[in-house]
């Protein structure tokens, strides 16, 4: 995992902070962002494991084309997280496999 | 599905460069104009705009395109286009009856005249390590930094072809990454036999000429004739190796020269997303130039299913500027059939953007001879190289349905399942098509490609639930 915020600080002014749950643990992120690019930012480049062999994928394409950024969102199983923007309070789990239902509090 | 779906005059698939422009030109005319894209926001990749939630784009460096693309989004606001934005067209029935799917419901839409505006992918090349976490494409690297200004990595190789890596490693110094070598498969010889055709491309060239010198300048390897070989970890990307290669892309055997990197951006040019144009209907022909296959269109772009326009890079990637063009032609066109163009000015307001195409024309095929793409890039895939990552196919259990008598893309997905999975074998298709090429000795064309199906894209059931017109 790269270390610390690869945001480029003088690049842009981004949208207030928000905090996101990230399996369980607290990540802050810009409103606006896509829940790609705020784990990206913090150095997580893992969004799942693959359900044959157990391999770690993460962000490739970043259009919406490969499907290989799907992510467990608020309890639905194969989310692009590269099109997703977050939210406060959002859910987001490393995803196993196919993913499973997950129940909505 | 009983009822009709409602019908449009025109309707444009994607708000990138291309269905921007034949946005505006069709709706500057009096046609009525519903463009659909699958982004929260217009512009595409190429004119990708900062978060609606970001208040400022910061410094220019990053955002020339979007600014650019910013006025000809407000252009097209402002002539009144209906925007439907966020939703994937999944479906296209009858020819010309779209079928879009929102989060939760989905609706169909016939269009007297469909204008597809799809874009391009980067082109996927398996090859060992490709899979792992780190490794990304030029275009999603271009996105994190343009979109949302994030560094993709600290350390971080590129490798691949053509432009885009000068541009990519730009952006990255400009971000304060640690850029390791730009790769560049082409081997760039004899670059002074392009001078007198590049001649009325100055701006271009001078724009090239720049990326160089500043990656020269902050101490970057800018290596021609090579291409990626590997990338290296378990969890993630900790390092990647390069080899040289022939005038095939094919990597050269012998020593390999490693880079301590944490990031691996891979782009060998574009592939065009013909699964709408397919399910149109529409007839392909093989682009010996692009390596690929691109929609047979007419002169103002019209595909062989009629009122049904192609344009842009999803029509064989040729960049924005071509793309504005043919956008522009095909809302021309349009415009012409609604009857709001006629005689002398529709002829004269063809005729000089078929001017300008032609112009444009002379300088792709200057790009195209430069960064002819070298199929024996399809080479660096070893047997236990991932060739289909959705359904986690080798490259050796594809060839093991190729050596028992399978010759065609879509055999080879009946006994692997490989292309089978949610990105409905866009990233493996192209590298399926020249491994069963090599391994039978038949030109890549025979080995054809997937039969597109709806749902082009997956689509939650809640939105299929949801149907309505």
């Amino acid at each position: 995992m790269t270390q610390g915020d690869l945001r480029m600080t003088a690049a842009a002014e981004r949208g207030r902070t928000l905090t996101m749950l990230v399996d369980g643990g607290e990540l802050t992120a810009h409103e606006g962002e896509s829940i790609a690019a705020a784990l990206l930012a913090a150095g997580r480049r893992l969004t799942r494991w693959t359900a044959r062999t157990g391999e770690p994928r993460g962000y490739f394409c970043g259009m919406g084309v490969c499907q290989d950024c799907l992510m467990t969102v608020d309890g639905l199983p194969n989310v692009r997280a590269c099109m997703t923007p977050v939210r406060e309070g959002l859910r987001v789990e490393t995803q196993r496999g196919l993913g499973e239902w997950g129940v909505v509090p | 599905m009983s009822a009709p779906a409602p019908s449009v005059d025109c309707v444009v698939v994607g708000g990138g460069p291309a269905g921007l422009a034949a946005a505006r030109t069709a709706a500057r005319h009096g046609v009525r104009v519903l463009l659909i894209d699958e982004n929260a926001e217009l512009g595409g990749q190429y004119y990708r705009q900062m978060p609606a939630a970001f208040p400022s784009a910061g410094d220019g460096v990053l955002g020339r395109e979007s600014v650019e693309g910013g006025r000809l989004i407000d252009e097209v606001r402002s002539l009144g286009v209906e925007l439907c934005l966020g939703a994937v067209v999944w479906g296209i029935f009858d020819q010309r009856t779209v079928a879009v799917a929102t989060r939760d419901a989905t609706r169909r839409i016939t269009a007297q005249a469909l204008i597809l505006a799809p874009g391009a992918y980067d082109r996927p090349v398996p090859f060992p390590g490709w899979t792992l976490p780190g490794v990304l494409t030029a275009g999603g690297a271009q996105n994190l930094m343009k979109g949302y200004r994030v560094l993709p990595g600290r350390r971080v190789l590129v490798a691949g072809s053509g432009p885009l890596l000068l541009v990519v490693a730009h952006y990255l110094l400009h971000g304060g990454a640690r850029v390791a070598a730009v790769c560049e498969a082409s081997a760039m010889r004899q670059l002074w036999r392009y001078a007198h055709r590049m001649l009325p491309h100055l701006n271009f060239v001078q724009q090239g000429y720049r990326y160089r010198q500043e990656i020269e300048a902050a101490g970057v390897p800018f290596l021609t004739g090579h291409v990626i070989r590997r990338a290296l970890g378990s969890a993630e990307v900790t390092g990647a190796a390069v080899a040289p290669c022939d005038d095939d892309w094919a990597p050269i055997r012998g020593p390999e020269q490693s880079f301590d990197v944490d990031t691996v951006i891979v782009g060998y040019g574009f592939v065009s997303s013909l699964e709408l144009s397919r399910l149109a209907g529409c007839e392909h022909r093989w682009e010996a130039a692009l390596g690929g296959w691109v929609p047979v269109r007419s002169r103002e772009m019209e595909s062989t299913v009629p009122g049904v326009f192609v344009v842009g890079d999803g029509a064989g990637a040729a960049g924005s500027a071509v793309a504005l063009e043919e956008g522009h032609m095909a809302g021309l066109a349009v415009a012409g059939r609604f009857g709001r163009l006629a005689g002398r000015e529709y002829a004269r307001a063809v005729s000089r953007a078929r001017g300008r195409l032609l112009h444009l024309a002379g300088f792709r095929r200057v790009m195209d001879e430069l960064y002819r793409f070298g199929p024996g890039l399809y080479t660096l895939a070893e047997r236990d190289t991932t060739l289909c990552r959705c359904e986690e196919v080798t490259a050796a259990e594809a060839l093991e349905a190729v050596r028992e008598g399978a010759t065609h893309v879509n055999e080879v997905k009946a006994w692997t399942r490989v292309g089978m999975g949610r990105c409905q074998g866009r990233m493996c298709g192209p590298a399926l098509a020249h491994l069963i090429a090599r391994a039978t000795g038949r030109p890549v064309t025979d080995a054809g490609v997937f039969t597109p199906r709806p749902p082009a894209k997956p689509v939650p059931l809640a939105a299929l639930a949801q149907e309505s017109h």
